[in-house]
């Protein structure tokens, strides 16, 4: 039992709810009430998934990082095909999958993990034990307001199953805290959802309405579960073999409710209509759309003053419709510009820059460390490591995306550390401060950063120019190589560099 | 046992009211030091402190008052010397003798924030011989030598006087008030009694004025003390007309001793030098051409090492700074020894003083309300250091980043802006309304004018640009141009003035 909870406690970092609260003991059988014959039959395709992880830190990018594990909660959705939540198996190393009431480890790897969307695929080595197992049919609908639904996992609290009992209390768009990035759909019910639970089918009349998936530190009987849409544009999304991300339109609106400012715009007084205010460069919308222009329906949806719209009868965000397709579909839209009409047709497609701001898994830590100075991309995972206080920083981390720094900087270069050692302890403390130029030349990626640092012919003088620096930092080319040795063999670093994330 | 105790009064000679008669009688028994701490106690003057700030997210009104209590000294011309943070953001002051006996409301006659100087004078002219008869002035000390000691005086609530010798262990040129601000400032050891006032008492050397203690360290036992040069300077250039200050050069720096730094900036072994990071426009280092890169080797013939020290006379190693605002008035002349790319050369540069307003975003503003404009419910202020340090302890990293880019890279707004103008935040009105959320914005146009300060938004704002019913308002970082309806926004502003707002802007 000792030994259980150490493994939980292990794994609560993974999770997305964090802070560990006493969950409900789980029932050995579910009470005869609820257990149909049907619904028993059922909990036998919920199975546990035990993850082996290694999660990279960033603050020692050529450390190996920190092995841990954790368990989360799978289902039975098709041939070999075991849903579950990306967060359960992120950074994995080793998947185990147990059927309920069975000792038997079951070898498993992932086949599709979708991070923005926190959903994933297992599949194990030997099917033959699973065949028999019934598979979980999986709903299109929404779930009712005040719908009863059912949670089944294996949550902290004991080693077997358990089930749980919910309405649903809320449906909205709002955030998958995996990422840290993204927001889609999500379907909120008053059972507990406790680290464990992560991935396991939540049931209303024997078919699945969604995925547990998180819950809340601060509230007690809140669980939040990602709803069929957005599971089944999963299953969608991999049926040509590989995931591809969400799309993105790429525009930033502000709500044109000011009866002033719509005047200003000749727009008539019905709540129509939002502003566009920023259009990322190199987005889908790029060159279509202008700040400025005023977005008036989204495929023939009448957008209103706030930027919702109706679909079926729901008043949802208008990002709802983006959500629902896939890169390479179309999004027509129509503006009031300049007091005249234009009709837009938008190809979506992802950007992938814009996981700047989300946390990354299954990666690398990219670096290189040069002569004690280390330097590394910033990203999400560096940010959240090492809290960066520098105004320079913090602003190429904030206008990455929406500017379209990215079109010219492929990385932000960050020194992250300086390393002591004879060569480096005389140097300013500076780490946190972005490279701007190497002798001379502007740093645009760490690769272009490595092949300044090692170039053909090695100058007197490596002179780094830090964005906002008080002074260069100035090395003997010809001291580098044996400062290099003594720093990794004092710092016990194994590798100088490492250019590629995956 | 000390000198006789009435010499330093007969050196006043010239202050003919200063009478030796007016002395309290002492019992012929009692110790000559209780004696000399009973004269010393004449010279020095409760002052009493009442400090209001400006309230920085709603600019129209002042924070709750507090009380300070400390002491000064008094010195010719009947002022009052103390420190500036004692009467910074007062809003009154008060000199009490320290028998309790006469009280006066005085006024600042001249203060300097920077150096952490003020001197005090009595409101009422009228009552200046009457409040100051049988009182001592003080002359200023001569400047003491290092392991001098110093008397420390307080006063303690019965009147008596308090007197703590302290030696000064070292001189060192560091800031007492403002961050940043550097000042020739002696380092003494001494036990202090804890008082109820604030630490802001004269320090005397042989019944001299030596200083003014700016900070106590009751753990360390060590007081920060003004140095007596500075205090002699304060009080000289505040009998000039205009007070001029201390000059400042305007360059920041980097220190030299990274080895491979020097040899790349190929500095000799047997050399020191501070590496000029940055020139601040149009200071007195920007008129003389100094440059960023650049190495001063020396300044007036001191060297200045690789820490930026150079040997001074009386007081070992001090900061090169102590050479321009310690020695150096407004107009001087200052030579500069200068490493460029390797070659050597000279610069001379005339000093000035580059008043804080000067400066894009304000490091302090004391005594000056703060600058606001309010339309429609709309917040407009301008951004200043106070302000930014209003959103917390750790405002630095949690103040909003268009405002701390400001603040960091003046150079980027500085030709377009005399300040930034920020929209603070929106009282929710009608005019308002679908505006709720936006705050800590910087402006960069009002009805299409570019706006550098205040009293650009507000000329701004008279009318709407022509055929327009309504204000336009537009914003540096972001694309977006929200509008105020003008009739609205004024029946807004005449409603907010009803439910008690004392006005709708300051611009001073």
């Amino acid at each position: 039992m000792k030994r259980l909870l150490s493994y939980l406690l292990l794994l609560l970092p993974l999770h997305a709810q964090s802070g560990l609260k006493t969950a409900p003991p789980a029932p050995e059988v579910a009470p005869g009430a609820v257990a149909a014959p049907t619904t028993a039959e059922i909990y036998r395709s919920v199975v546990r998934i035990e993850v082996a992880t290694q999660t990279p830190d960033y603050a020692t990018p050529w450390n190996v990082g920190r092995f841990s594990g954790g368990i989360g909660t799978g289902f039975l959705i098709g041939p070999n095909k075991f849903l579950t939540n990306a967060h359960v198996v992120s950074n994995g190393q080793r998947y185990l999958i147990n059927i309920y009431g069975s000792p038997t480890k079951h070898q498993a790897k992932v086949e599709y993990i979708a991070h923005d969307c926190d959903l994933a695929i297992l599949s194990v080595e030997n099917f033959t034990p699973f065949e028999k197992l019934p598979v979980f049919t999986i709903g299109d609908a929404v779930p009712q307001l005040e719908s009863q639904v059912r949670v089944i996992g294996y949550p902290v609290g004991g080693e077997r199953l358990s089930v749980t009992r919910g309405v649903v209390s809320r449906i909205d768009f709002s955030q998958y805290s995996h990422s840290r990035a993204d927001s889609h759909l999500i379907v909120q019910i008053d059972a507990a959802i406790n680290p464990g639970n992560s991935g396991g089918p939540v049931v209303q009349d024997n078919k699945v309405i969604g995925v547990a998936f998180q819950g809340l530190t601060q509230a007690d009987n809140t669980g939040y579960i990602i709803p069929t849409p957005v599971v089944n544009r999963f299953l969608k999304d991999i049926e040509d073999g590989k995931y591809d991300e969400y799309t993105d339109l790429g525009i930033t609106d502000f709500p044109l409710i000011n009866p002033a400012m719509r005047k200003a715009l000749k727009l008539q007084n019905d709540d129509k209509g939002v502003l566009v205010v920023n259009v990322t460069p190199g987005s889908a919308s790029d060159g279509l759309v202008k700040p400025g222009d005023v977005m008036m329906s989204m495929d023939d949806h009448s957008i209103d003053s706030t930027g919702a719209i109706l679909i079926d009868g729901e008043t949802v965000n208008m990002n709802e419709i983006v959500e629902r397709k896939f890169a390479g579909e179309k999004v027509d839209l129509r503006l009031r510009r300049n007091e005249e009409w234009a009709d837009v047709s938008i190809t979506l497609k992802a950007l992938p820059q814009s996981r700047m701001y989300a946390i990354k898994y299954e990666e690398k830590p990219r670096y290189i460390v040069f002569g004690g100075l280390v330097f590394q991309p910033l990203d999400t995972n560096l940010f959240a490591t090492q809290q960066f206080n520098d105004v320079n920083v913090r602003r190429l981390y904030a206008d990455y995306v929406s500017k379209g720094l990215f079109q010219e900087l492929e990385d932000v270069v960050i020194l992250t550390n300086i390393l002591k050692d004879k060569l480096t302890s005389q140097l300013p403390p500076y780490p946190g401060m972005a490279v701007e130029k190497i002798n001379g030349t502007a740093v645009k990626s760490l690769k272009q950063a490595y092949e300044l640092l090692h170039p053909e012919k090695a100058p007197e003088y490596f002179v780094i120019e830090l964005l906002g620096g008080d002074r260069p930092l100035v090395l003997p080319a010809a001291a580098i190589e044996a400062a290099d040795k003594r720093i990794q063999s004092g710092y016990n670093i194994p590798k100088l560099s490492n250019l590629k994330a995956r | 046992m000390k000198l006789l105790i009435f010499a330093p009064l007969l050196l006043l000679s010239a202050c003919q009211k200063l009478s030796v008669t007016t002395t309290p009688a002492v019992p012929a028994s009692a110790a000559m030091a209780e004696k000399q701490a009973a004269d010393d106690g004449k010279s020095v003057l409760r002052v009493n402190t009442t400090i209001q700030d400006w309230n920085p997210g709603q600019p129209w009104e002042k924070n709750p008052s507090r009380n300070r209590r400390a002491l000064g000294a008094i010195v010719e011309g009947h002022r009052v010397i103390t420190t500036a943070e004692m009467v910074a953001d007062a809003t009154f002051i008060e000199l009490e003798s320290t028998d309790g006996t006469r009280h006066a409301v005085a006024d600042v006659a001249c203060v300097d924030y920077e150096a952490n100087l003020a001197l005090l004078k009595i409101a009422n002219a009228e009552d200046e011989e009457k409040f100051f008869a049988g009182l001592t002035m003080l002359e200023v000390a001569e400047t003491p030598p290092l392991k001098d000691t110093l008397e420390i005086i307080q006063v303690e609530d019965n009147g008596q006087t308090l007197v703590t010798p302290g030696q000064i262990l070292s001189a060192e040129v560091v800031s007492t008030f403002l961050p940043g601000q550097l000042f020739l400032t002696y380092r003494v050891k001494a036990s202090m009694q804890s008082s109820a006032s604030s630490y802001s008492v004269p320090v005397f050397n042989e019944h001299k004025l030596a200083g003014i203690l700016s900070s106590y360290d009751s753990k360390d036992q060590i007081c920060d003390v003004i140095a007596t040069p500075l205090l002699a300077r304060f009080i000289a250039e505040s009998k000039k007309e205009s007070y001029q200050g201390f000059p400042n050069l305007g360059i920041s720096f980097a220190q030299t001793e990274d080895l491979h730094f020097r040899q790349w900036l190929k500095i000799p072994d047997d050399q020191g030098g501070i590496y000029i990071t940055k020139v601040r426009k149009n200071s007195a280092a920007d008129t003389a051409k100094i440059q960023k890169g650049d190495v001063v080797l020396a300044i007036d013939g001191h060297a200045i090492d690789r820490r930026g020290y150079y040997s001074d006379p009386q007081y070992d190693s001090l900061h090169w700074v102590q050479l321009v605002r310690g020695t150096k008035s407004a107009g001087d002349e200052l030579k500069f020894d200068i490493l460029r790319d390797g070659q050597k050369m000279e610069i001379s540069a005339t000093l000035t003083r580059q008043e804080e307003s000067s400066r894009l975003v304000p490091f302090y503003t004391f005594g000056k309300a703060p600058n606001f404009l309010i339309k429609g419910g709309m917040i407009f202020q301008e951004l200043t250091r106070p302000l930014l340090q209003a959103f917390g302890k750790e405002w630095e990293s949690r103040a909003p980043l268009p405002f701390l880019d400001a603040l960091s890279n003046p150079e980027k707004y500085q030709d377009d802006h005399e300040r930034m103008i920020c929209l603070t935040g929106v009282i929710p009105t009608q005019a308002t309304v679908g505006y709720e959320g936006l705050r800590n914005l910087l402006i960069s146009k009002i009805n299409g004018v570019e706006v550098r300060n205040m009293k650009d938004v507000l000329a701004a704002f008279q009318k709407p640009k022509l055929g327009s019913t309504s204000h336009s308002i537009e914003f540096l970082d972001e694309d977006l141009t929200i509008q105020l309806d003008d009739e609205l926004s004024n029946l807004i502003d005449k409603s907010l003035l009803q439910r008690g707002l004392s006005k709708l802007s300051r611009v001073e």
